[in-house]
């Protein structure tokens, strides 16, 4: 499941040698989880090289694209900061794709539900106004996710209720989406100020603040008021977290009483909350490192970083990612156990297609320029984030990786096409290899000659067959 | 016998089912348009809806021959969009080539027919990676399938933003209709069957072949038992992946020709996506039709019906958002899916890697 | 004479298992042979290997003396072996002359050059088929729809198969696992038929009661070894189940006599249709008292799979009431009944009882997990989950390298052992007079497939639950697991329990005369109603 529960191979007493410790390192690596996919990657990159050598006709385009793909992705000025903005909604459809896998469900439509959380986000962003951030931006936040569950809940309803096949369901409902936001945009939601095709704008208090704006932000008293409701959240997880594991670790010392007091937590969480509201705004004012204006990250990376670690907790620390895994991989035992299919259908999809709402929502609150959601709003996410999760093998926290790389490739692109000529979407099939690579580990396996690890290998089913019933 | 009077009777109720539900959509229609669509609108819109069920209808019979051998292909859509690409690359530059040796006319027909032929080919190029990757590989068929579509997606984006997105030199165009003689000039029949392009002819002598092949011959009957039970299958000496190879392979083709249609018969260019999902309505029509060729037929000339009829309606009716119609096709396909018009059972072992 | 098969240290192995080991084997031509065996013992594997199925690592294999190398089934045809398995290899949409000839068409003549697309003969292979199973006493009606046929005539178009493809040498893998004792006794007549007109025969049974109805030598292989070859004359139960087993066996499990109390489960006139609409239970009355195991006999597929469903929340019963100790619980859905008190050991281990891909730990908890101790609020208590897990696997003498390791990993036995564990811990820690709740067993087939250890295992963990006072129903389609373990035996056919026993009095004729719906001697033409339809 994760790297660290590969134990390192000891090296038995004495000095190891140079030699040995590479050799254990090597051993540990070839066993490790990251394994695989690295030498799919790799792959994946060398097939696209020859792709490229074969189109263009000279090897030295190869090393000029992959040089200017680099520095595109993370050396040019605002490189490292746009991957990053594109990092951001691979990592919550991803996660989204993550979610309905485990829960057995192939969500394809992660690109209408981002499409249909964009729409409802910006409704609410629009329509409320002068009202504060503490209340408006969680409304609106709320409001995209509420979108993308609902869309998604359509398909996870109709393969509850009749067996339809949540694959092509939920492919159809992206069409839909793409044609119904179309039709928003260009007739009932269209902002009728505006020159081009575009909705209204949304409120300031709605948007997601670029990390270059939050010390003007933070001088609204309300603004600094969300930041410390925040923390003060953050504070009291990390209390509950670890209290139970200082009061193991070191007895005796009171711990354990303050791991049982709600009180305890309540306190740290509150004076962490205080602390950040009334320090905040003058300590960013004092010194703050993004100062570039045009340099557009914001705040929707941590809110994509808590969702990692929520999706982690969520399914493989709580009942209910218990049940949402066991129907996933065994829906008749879920029956016999006495888990209801149709409720973590409903559940899995929703919380695959909030995800997925919410990636729409930051992407007209904290990335579209004229923070609005204009007709030809294309994102193209989708398929790639279906590789993304693929890549990670579902995990959380190998989503926060694997998108960050996706995202990097898509932001070098554009300097990669102008060093060398060779178009952008070049991308697109070195990620397209990449998936073939990571979907099918036996390839790249007999590619390298690579023996099969002993044990059942572990592979990503997808509900089979059409419409039946589990 | 009880079970032949049945069918019979089925039959029966399922051509007064489309003849009521076609005069239903003429109905429909004349209420939304203001009674505009006279004789020869309708018979423009059955034409119409034949050629726009042609692809569909490839993508169905390439999911009924995969699928009777326990294949499912969701690649359908990907092996369509890679083989309307190749059709355009090899008909626009074939026919640059071939124009200087010969005349232009002679030129265009030969490179349309090359253009044919290497767009099945790529099809099956995409075909042969998801047998071995589903088949020998046992990678679940769908992940398969998606990784298919991906690929082509990002193959054919490639390929046109390098070389088919500007500075095109002229090409010879789509194929001509095809009058077949005598029938063509029949009254409502004619107009409607037999003055088509040739793909659809193509489809629907295929549609036959196929029918025949899958119940009248030891092939059909292998690749039955192969998608049903392919234990039993191999314990009587079948080869049960020989079987579900050459199966996916032709279904390749027959995409292959799918994709075809969209550059060499509908229109005169290439555009990264231009399937549309048609692939999956396929799949839709495919299951429709209960994963029998004629069923298959059935169900993409409802979609195409669909489709011309929606047409029409924005011909007649600018005022109604060009977006609700286009969902129409849409909206349909879900509702096929969720088994309103009865429950299909699909091959017992479709969608099963074979553990020998 | 030489032998009609021989096959000489025949060695087969599978990742960690040694699954044949130098085995011999000899069939006289125009002979029935039994091979006997417990499960796992290698009895299949030794088959699969004449069948082609499988590649020997070490061995050599003679059909008529002669040399043979059978890397196909298509090989093992071609020289004459037809196989009959134990999970009938038949694709039900199909006809069954459609079933018959596949693989081997016949094509209508003028059109065979266009090979695999020749058009089918059907009418022909229709006569061949009727030719045939005239000769031999077969009656299969060629134009039938095997999924619409019942188990013993599926079981002749499986002979009838093997016959049209000229075979010689006949392997039946446990045939009789899925016929009433009177169908099987049909079945071996039809197998002396066969005998008589120079077709020799293996026949694969873990059964020492059937050997010596049919057999003219009995084989016993154990472990993977043959242990050795004996004529029935030679023979007799006890020294065949010594060589099974490699020890002696207590045929019969120590019991004391129950001590019924209160009814805690109690059935009446309950309705349950199957998935194909098939009233399967039909109007089934009973009661299980606290203390007591009731068995239900019968042949697989009278009802019994789903009358367990419907027991367990996990099929509507259409009419009929289902009471947990005095509660109507006819409409209560699985967590509900489970909560009541209910325990249940499925009949598809791998299919309801467990998943595979969790680990002990998970899969000790599948039904509680979300209660406490072992969840606070949606957060699961993964502390006090482990805790308790490795004291059940200890407990229950679970084999696992762990309590993380996935189930899937484990072997048969202990993959049940997991469940029963599960079950009769839950099972047994509840205290009817003080939560209101029924302990109330439901095992269906609960050793099926596994070897002679576990089955003890599991027989006397069944009996300590009974004698702690719970209510036991016993399904299992093995007649001698009801007769050893049941203090009642109700018999199912056709979705009717037609008697109900004291099982200390029945004996193996009266029940299986009453597994074939046969009541008091007399025809069970009545009890025969919708038995096939359309």
């Amino acid at each position: 499941m994760s790297v660290t529960s590969e134990s390192l191979p000891a090296s038995s007493g004495g000095s190891p040698s140079r030699a040995n410790l590479w050799r254990a390192l090597g051993a540990w690596l070839t066993r490790s989880s990251v394994y695989m996919p690295l030498l799919a990657i790799g792959t994946a990159f060398v097939l696209g090289g020859v792709v490229i050598w074969v189109t263009s006709g000279s090897l030295d385009t190869v090393f000029l694209a992959y040089e200017g793909l680099l520095r595109g992705a993370l050396f040019k000025s605002r490189g490292l900061s746009e991957s990053l903005v594109a990092t951001i909604p691979y990592i919550m459809l991803s996660l989204g794709i993550a979610v309905g896998f485990k829960a057995g469900l192939f969500n394809i439509g992660v690109e209408g539900q981002f499409y249909i959380g964009a729409i409802t986000a910006t409704w609410m962003g629009a329509s409320l106004q002068g009202v504060p951030a503490v209340i408006h931006l969680p409304l609106t936040i709320l409001a995209g996710a509420a979108g993308g569950a609902l869309w998604a809940a359509i398909p996870a309803f109709l393969k509850a209720r009749t067996g339809a096949h949540e694959v092509i369901t939920t492919i159809m409902m992206n069409y839909i989406a793409f044609r119904l936001t179309e039709f928003l945009i260009s007739g009932p939601f269209r902002d009728p100020n505006a020159a081009a095709v575009q909705t209204p704008r949304v409120a300031p208090n709605a948007e997601l603040w670029s990390f270059h704006a939050i010390p003007d932000r933070l001088q609204d008293p309300l603004n600094a008021l969300l930041v410390g409701v925040v923390f003060a959240g953050l504070a009291f997880v990390v209390a509950r977290w670890a209290l139970p594991r200082l009061a193991r670790r070191y007895p005796g010392m009171g711990w354990a009483g303050a791991a049982q007091t709600l009180g305890a937590k309540a306190g740290f969480a509150f004076a962490v909350g205080a602390l950040a509201f009334v320090l905040l705004p003058a300590l960013t004012r004092l010194a703050w490192p993004f100062t570039d204006p045009y340099d557009r990250l914001h705040i929707g990376l941590f809110v994509a970083l808590a969702a990692a670690v929520m999706v982690w907790w969520l399914l493989w620390k709580t009942t209910v990612g218990f049940e949402l895994r066991m129907v996933g991989a065994n829906p008749s035992a879920a029956r016999y156990a006495g888990v209801s299919i149709t409720r973590n259908i409903l559940l899995g999809m929703s919380i695959s297609g909030a995800l997925a709402g919410m990636a729409g929502m930051m992407e007209v609150l904290g990335v579209s320029i004229c923070r609005c959601l204009p007709l030809f709003f294309s994102s193209g996410y989708g398929f790639d984030a279906i590789a993304i999760s693929l890549l990670a093998k579902n995990n959380p926290f190998g989503i926060l990786l694997s998108s960050f790389l996706f995202g990097a490739m898509r932001n070098g692109a554009d300097l990669m096409e102008l060093n060398s000529g060779v178009s952008k979407y070049i991308i697109s099939l070195l990620q397209a290899l990449v998936l073939l690579f990571v979907a099918a580990p036996p390839i790249v396996r007999w590619l390298y000659r690579l023996r099969a690890p002993a044990g059942r290998e572990e592979s990503t089913a997808v509900t089979r067959g059409w419409g039946g019933q589990a | 016998m009880n079970t032949t009077r049945f069918m019979w009777r089925s039959g029966w109720i399922t051509i007064v089912v489309v003849v009521v539900g076609l005069f239903g959509a003429w109905v429909l229609l004349n209420a939304v348009i203001g009674g505009r669509c006279d004789a020869a609108c309708v018979v423009g819109s059955l034409s119409q809806a034949l050629r726009l069920a042609t692809p569909i209808a490839f993508a169905a019979l390439c999911g009924v021959i995969c699928e009777r051998a326990g294949v499912v292909d969701i690649g359908i859509e990907g092996k369509m969009l890679m083989s309307a690409m190749t059709c355009y690359a090899i008909n626009l530059f074939g026919f640059q080539v071939l124009k200087d040796s010969m005349g232009a006319e002679a030129a265009g027909s030969l490179s349309r027919l090359l253009a044919v032929g290497l767009g099945m080919l790529s099809a099956l190029l995409l075909a042969m990676l998801h047998a071995v990757v589903s088949i020998r590989f046992k990678v679940d068929q769908i992940i398969s399938g998606t990784v298919i579509n991906i690929l082509a997606i990002g193959v054919t984006g490639y390929m046109y933003r390098s070389f088919l997105a500007e500075n095109l030199p002229a090409g010879p165009g789509t194929f001509p209709i095809l009058n077949i003689p005598f029938l063509a000039n029949l009254p409502v029949i004619g107009p409607i069957l037999f003055q088509q392009k040739p793909l659809t002819y193509v489809m629907l002598i295929l549609m036959v072949a196929v029918h025949y092949v899958l119940f009248f011959t030891p092939w059909g009957l292998r690749t039955r038992a192969v998608g049903e039970h392919p234990r039993a299958a191999d314990t009587l000496g079948i080869n049960v992946f020989r079987t579900r190879y050459v199966n996916v392979w032709i279904g390749g083709l027959v995409a292959g020709l799918g994709g075809a249609w969209f550059t060499l018969e509908a229109v005169d260019v290439f555009n990264p996506l231009m399937t549309n999902g048609l692939g999956f309505i396929g799949l839709a029509a495919m299951i429709f039709g209960k994963w029998n060729p004629f069923g298959a037929l059935a169900g993409a000339l409802i979609f195409g019906l669909g489709s011309s009829v929606t047409s029409t309606v924005s011909i007649f009716r600018p005022d109604i958002p060009s977006q609700i119609p286009q969902m129409l096709p849409y909206i349909l396909t879900i509702i096929v899916l969720t088994g309103v018009v009865g429950r299909a059972v699909p091959p017992a072992a479709d969608g099963q890697p074979y553990e020998k | 004479m030489t032998p009609a098969l021989q096959a000489i240290g025949i060695t087969k192995r599978f990742p960690g298992v040694l699954a044949n080991d130098h085995v011999n084997f000899e069939l006289e031509r125009g002979q029935i042979h039994a091979l006997l065996g417990e499960n796992g013992a290698g009895k299949s594997t030794l088959m699969n290997i004449l069948y082609g199925l499988y590649q020997p690592d070490a061995g050599e294999i003679r059909i008529n003396g002669q040399t043979v190398t059978i890397a196909s089934p298509h090989d093992a045809i071609a020289r004459g072996i037809g196989m009959v398995h134990q999970h009938f290899m038949l694709v039900p949409p199909l006809t069954v002359a459609e079933n018959i000839i596949l693989g081997q068409e016949l094509n209508v003549p003028a059109t065979r050059p266009l090979g695999p697309l020749a058009v089918l003969h059907r009418r022909e292979a229709s006569r061949r088929i009727r030719e045939l199973s005239h000769q031999y006493g077969l009656d299969v009606d060629p134009d039938a729809y095997v999924r619409d046929l019942p188990v013993g005539a599926q079981q002749r178009v499986e002979i009838v198969k093997a016959l049209y493809r000229s075979a010689d040498i006949l392997i039946l893998d446990e045939p009789t696992a899925v016929l009433t004792p009177q169908e099987a006794d049909e079945l071996f007549v039809i197998m002396r038929g066969l005998a008589q007109q120079g077709k020799s025969i293996v026949f694969i049974t873990h059964k020492l009661r059937e050997v010596f109805a049919v057999a003219d030598r009995i084989s016993v292989m154990r472990a993977g070894q043959m242990v050795g070859s004996l004529s029935p004359a030679e023979a007799t139960r006890e020294k065949l189940a010594e060589m099974m087993v490699g020890r002696k066996v207590i045929l019969a499990i120590d019991k004391e006599w129950a001590h019924p109390a209160q009814p805690l489960l109690q059935v009446e006139n309950l309705r349950v249709m199957d998935d194909r609409q098939h009233m399967s239970v039909d109007g089934v009355s009973f009661d299980v008292r606290a203390g007591e195991i009731l068995g239900i006999a019968g042949v697989q597929g009278n009802g019994q799979t789903e009358l367990a469903e419907a027991l367990t929340g996990l099929r509507k019963a259409v009419a009929g009431r289902i009471h947990m100790a005095g509660h109507d619980m006819t409409h209560a859905h699985t967590r509900q009944m489970i909560e009541a008190g209910l325990a249940h050991v499925p009949e598809d281990r791998q299919k309801h009882g467990l998943v595979l891909s969790f680990s002990v730990r998970d899969n000790i908890v599948l039904c509680q997990y979300y209660q406490a101790p072992y969840a606070r609020g949606v957060e699961l208590q993964f502390p006090v989950i482990e805790d308790y897990a490795a004291r059940l696997v200890h407990l229950f003498d679970v084999r696992t390298p762990g309590i993380l390791t996935a189930v899937g990993s484990l072997s048969g036995g202990n993959q049940q052992k997991v469940i029963v564990a599960r079950e009769l811990t839950r099972l047994l820690s509840h205290h009817p007079e003080q939560d209101g709740v029924a302990p109330i067993l439901i095992a269906s087939q609960p050793t099926r497939g596994l070897d002679v250890g576990s089955i003890e295992f599991i027989h006397r963990q069944l009996v300590r639950a009974r004698d702690q006072g719970a209510a036991v129903l016993l399904i299992s389609a093995e007649l001698d697991e009801i007769m050893t373990l049941s203090d009642r035996i109700a018999v199912m056919y056709k979705g009717h329990i037609l008697a109900t026993l004291d099982a200390a009095t029945a004996t193996r004729e009266q029940l299986g005369l009453l597994m074939a719906g046969i009541v008091h001697g007399e025809d069970g033409a009545d009890h025969n109603r919708s038995s096939i339809h359309p």
